[in-house]
């Protein structure tokens, strides 16, 4: 991870700013994926950035949590804190990744 | 352990000849704690209410005779409580009122609930990146959620999980009071005000109960409600209280009032009471408006009254509400000083529990009796245990 990105990490989780959280999160994974191909280390960034976007009811909690599933990293049953938007999310974001967004 | 026990036999004897309840029912921290157990946990007891979270997602944090518990609104609407610690490792959840925007994220490992409870995500359970582990199952380490009740927008728990269902253990007041079972909405942040008093919880609750000392306590009461206006109101074991024949609503110089609560019926138009619901709720009812006390007893000699007023409509007038407010509070302190010197007179060890009027204060050795057999049957319990 570079500087600069750990250094915005930490002031978000300074500014308590969740938003921020989920995206420098959902960065530092895909960082991880693209450059070492570190399905481990991506899946603990994904997870932080999921667990800040569930916390904050985000609209990427769904696709956040479909990647960990996709990994075996998290539960395939959806059991969201707002199950309508997040399913239809997730059924939107499944439909898009069965696109070949991702694996 | 015998240091706890206390003679409760006079106190169940009839008003004529009781005395009322030991000085160590007031001032011991064992007999508070047996008391915690008897007539807190084990009944229906009032928490908070409902207004104080209007909104899906509201959270409010609070600590009940040393219990964390957390009050939410549930994305559905329903208000839930519940134990307020994460399963993992029984850390606080929420140590601050706020809004759940998502899910509630413990802030020591970040376990993840719903807003009704459910265990949602166990981060690097399984180790880092791994979410779950075939030996953490989510189904089973949802929140502790505390038996509630809403009535009268009070949130009603039960601690114990023992005592019957709300509506068969409050039968009597439910009954009583079907004519207010009417939509009831809060006065908003001008309607509630807090009372910090020295003094005994269920001092507040004798003092609330009976009429005796209204004459001298509140002697602006004696131009249009005097004490032969007023009846008592006692159902033994449930709760006990007083009514008057004379309520007088309150006017705007303009003739301006409230709105009636509908079709309530013709009884009501000078008629109002209030009753102490046992064990540590005070409300009253008015044709127009009404109020809910939450006493929260927090040692022998502290308790905070929480007082809450409703209205039978959304809007009201904000001044005339306001002298309401003021009306109330104006009361409810001139009666701050006997609980406290009540409570002081307990440290007199020559004191008996006193006499009772048997015409004047039946309500409030209702209220004694009560309190006996809840703690004699607690002991008669923790005996047969043993």
């Amino acid at each position: 991870m570079s500087e600069v990105l750990h250094a915005a990490m930490l002031a978000a989780h300074e500014a308590n700013d969740s938003a921020a959280l989920v995206r420098l999160y959902t960065q530092a994974a895909d960082l991880a994926a693209e450059t070492t191909g570190d399905v481990d280390a991506a899946c603990f960034f994904l997870t932080h950035a999921y667990i800040f976007a569930l916390e904050s009811g985000a609209a990427e909690a769904p696709a956040l949590r479909a990647r960990l599933v996709a990994h075996g990293r998290e539960l395939p049953v959806q059991e969201d804190v707002e199950p309508e938007r997040a399913l239809s999310q997730l059924s939107t974001f499944c439909a898009s990744a069965s696109g070949g967004k991702t694996g | 352990m015998t240091r706890n026990i206390t003679d409760l036999s006079q106190v169940r004897r009839s008003v004529e000849q009781a005395n009322g309840l030991p000085n160590a029912h007031y001032v011991d921290e064992s007999v508070f704690d047996e008391e915690r157990q008897a007539l807190l946990y084990a009944q229906w007891a009032g928490l908070a209410v409902a207004a104080d979270v209007p909104e899906p997602g509201d959270a409010v944090p609070l600590s009940f005779l040393g219990m964390p518990l957390l009050i939410l609104r549930d994305k559905a609407g329903d208000v839930r409580v519940f134990q307020n610690i994460c399963r993992h490792r029984g850390m606080i959840l929420v140590d601050e009122p706020k809004k759940i925007r998502g899910a509630i994220r413990c802030p020591y490992h970040s376990w993840c609930y719903s807003t009704k409870g459910e265990l949602v995500s166990t981060p690097h359970v399984g180790g880092p990146g791994q979410n779950t582990h075939d030996a953490v199952h989510r189904e089973d380490l949802g929140l502790l959620e505390v038996r509630s009740h809403i009535w009268r927008d009070v949130i009603w728990v039960n601690l114990s999980g023992t005592a019957p269902a709300f509506e068969d253990a409050m039968s009597d007041v439910i009954a009583r009071w079907a004519e207010f079972d009417k939509p009831l909405y809060h006065g908003g942040a001008d309607s509630r005000f807090k009372l910090e008093v020295n003094t005994n919880w269920k001092l507040a609750v004798e003092n609330y109960c009976e009429s005796y000392h209204l004459p001298w306590v509140h002697p602006g009461l004696n131009s249009y409600s005097r004490l032969e206006d007023h009846y008592n109101i006692e159902s033994a074991d449930r709760y006990s209280g007083q009514g008057t024949m004379v309520y007088r609503q309150l006017k705007a110089d303009d003739g301006a009032h409230f709105a009636d609560f509908e079709d309530v019926g013709d009884k009501w138009n000078e008629q109002a009471e209030y009753i102490a619901v046992y064990p540590n709720v005070l409300l009253g009812v008015h044709r127009d408006h009404a109020f809910a006390i939450v006493l929260e007893p927090q040692s022998t000699n502290k308790t905070v009254e929480h007082i809450h007023l409703y209205y039978a409509t959304p809007h009201t007038n904000a001044d005339l509400r306001k002298t309401n407010t003021k009306m109330w509070k104006t009361v409810f302190e001139e009666d701050i000083f006997v609980v406290e010197g009540m409570q002081r007179g307990r440290h007199a060890d020559l004191f008996d529990g006193g006499r009772f009027s048997p015409v004047m204060d039946s309500p409030t050795h209702c209220f004694h009796a009560w309190v006996a057999g809840q703690v004699e049957a607690h002991r008669a319990m923790k005996r047969a245990a043993e």
